[in-house]
């Protein structure tokens, strides 16, 4: 007994640069060396799979990513977005994007051309990018959508005007742009929820960082957000969504096949395989190393606390 | 070529910035402050030629909109901070400001107390509008301050604790999530889009 409370008491000594370098390996070696895990997919993230889907091939309807966050975020929004943006090119629906921050333009511009490298999609048509609009113009520009878009916001990021696209045709304000995704390290998706939601009744989603979730979780109980990415998790989920319905090619269904609650269960994508490109299960190879590196932090955690109650159990045995 | 110089000077920096896991260093302070440095550098031509053409020249010396001076003129107060005498002048837009926060109070209200209320207020058919409603009641209860929180009244708002504990756990939780997730997406990029090890 006493020489495992000297261990412990060693561990618990020990330089956390050490730890960092476990921690990293965790990382590191799963990132390496891939394995298939399975992705379950939770109700939040099949909620905004269920909605987008029915906009399929529906040119009055469309979708609004709105980018409210800059590269810091990045490698848990990016892959949200790439799984959306291939969603409604798989699905031939019409895509609208727009940024609030000066240094998200470029990561709007890096996402569509990720996404629409293998689809024959064309701006104007297809998809159209608002551009940046500085933050203080948020609020006009979300009311103003909800009267007539294309005065709210006038032209797209290469200075055409919105009422000559033919992406406009048949979208007005949110009766038809009807689902707006916010991509935010923040609650930003609570604006959208505000102004669009209680006063358009358009309906609104969040692609958060993990760290916002649980702010943002009232206002998917109550059902104003309609759904909600978690993190690296919920571009996990979306991203193998998309491979189970929207990307499924078979003779029976060529384009794609309908969402079915008992196929999502069953199925289960290998990510070892080379079928799928990289950049379309890049959240799935993080969140093995996520799973590892939490198992980790939890025998940390335990290690730590044992160690505690044991010196603590020697000290009072001393007294 | 240049997305391999590109991806150089990123790995660079991402492992300068590792470098202060080891220890304070002068890489780790080079590339802290090369960050600050061309975030700003990158923000005003931005914001010039996105706010200040568009929405201040354009409209005033092209199209005539002499309106537009007002708020300009009033945008241009914000500056009158940095002077000590004139310093109350920046009040003004504040006043502004204030108007526009005042004008999503009643939304707020709605989105944020009303509908979260009738939420709260669902049959208790079931174990979570069962937990739902316990934990809203004990926490509402906690700060409540002019009982002391003895006997019975005590033991119910130590229920409230113990809720708020579980809220705080799992917004701590998702906190690691998302911070390894950031790792995560460095060390990808490092192995990945530098190294070339992940294909």
């Amino acid at each position: 007994m006493n020489k495992l409370i000297q261990i412990f008491q060693k561990m618990q000594s020990v330089d956390r640069r050490y730890i960092f370098i476990v921690v990293a390996l965790s990382i590191i070696i799963p990132l390496l060396i891939p394995f298939n895990s399975k992705t379950y997919v939770t109700e939040p993230t099949e909620s905004i799979y269920r909605k987008i889907d029915s906009f399929a091939n529906d040119k009055s309807k469309a979708v609004l990513l709105s980018f409210t966050h800059n590269a810091s975020t990045m490698p848990e929004l990016f892959p949200m977005e790439v799984a959306v943006l291939r969603h409604c090119f798989e699905r031939n629906i019409k895509v609208f994007t727009i940024c609030w921050l000066p240094d998200a333009a470029p990561l709007v511009d890096y996402a569509i051309n990720t996404a629409k490298e293998d689809y024959n999609v064309q701006s104007g048509i297809d998809y159209c990018n608002f551009g940046y609009r500085p933050y203080s113009l948020r609020i006009p520009i979300m009311l103003g959508m909800g009267e007539n878009i294309a005065e709210s916001v006038e032209t797209d990021s290469q200075g055409r005007k919105l009422d000559n696209l033919p992406i406009m045709d048949n979208i007005k304000n949110y009766d038809d742009m009807n689902l707006v995704i916010d991509f935010a390290g923040s609650s930003s998706a609570i604006q959208w929820v505000m102004y669009a939601r209680a006063k358009f009744g358009a309906n609104v989603a969040a692609g958060i960082t993990a760290v916002m979730v649980a702010d943002n979780y009232p206002y998917l109980q109550t059902g104003q957000l309609i759904g909600m990415f978690r993190g690296l998790k919920g571009a996990a989920e979306y991203e193998k969504l998309v491979d189970v319905f929207a990307s499924y090619e078979s003779p029976d269904y060529p384009n794609g096949r309908p969402f079915s609650k008992e196929i999502i269960k069953e199925t289960w994508v290998p990510i070892t395989d080379d079928k799928i490109p990289y950049k379309y299960k890049k959240a799935r190879i993080g969140m093995n190393a996520q799973s590892v590196a939490h198992i980790m932090i939890i025998v940390f955690i335990l290690l730590g606390n044992i160690g505690y109650f044991l010196t603590r159990q020697k000290k009072k045995k001393i007294v | 070529m240049y997305e391999t110089i590109s991806n150089f000077v990123a790995a660079f920096l991402t492992l300068s910035i590792f470098s202060f896991l080891y220890k304070d260093n002068p890489f780790y302070k080079f590339a802290e402050h090369l960050l600050v440095g061309v975030s700003m550098g990158y923000a005003i031509p931005v914001l010039y030629e996105n706010v200040f053409i568009p929405y201040v020249y354009i409209p005033i010396f092209l199209n005539h909109d002499f309106i537009i001076i007002i708020p300009s003129l009033l945008g241009v107060l914000y500056i009158l901070r940095f002077s000590k005498n004139l310093s109350w002048l920046a009040r003004y837009p504040i006043t502004f400001t204030m108007g526009i926060v005042g004008m999503g109070v009643p939304l707020s209200l709605h989105t944020s107390v009303l509908v979260q209320m009738r939420s709260a207020m669902l049959p208790l058919d079931n174990i979570n509008t069962i937990l739902i409603f316990i934990g809203t009641v004990t926490i509402l209860l906690y700060f409540y301050f002019s009982k002391a929180h003895r006997g019975i009244y005590g033991k119910v708002t130590n229920m409230g604790i113990w809720f708020m504990m579980i809220g705080f756990g799992a917004s701590f939780g998702y906190t690691v999530m998302a911070r390894i997730s950031l790792l995560i997406g460095r060390i990808q990029f490092l192995l990945g889009d530098w190294l070339g090890l992940i294909k």
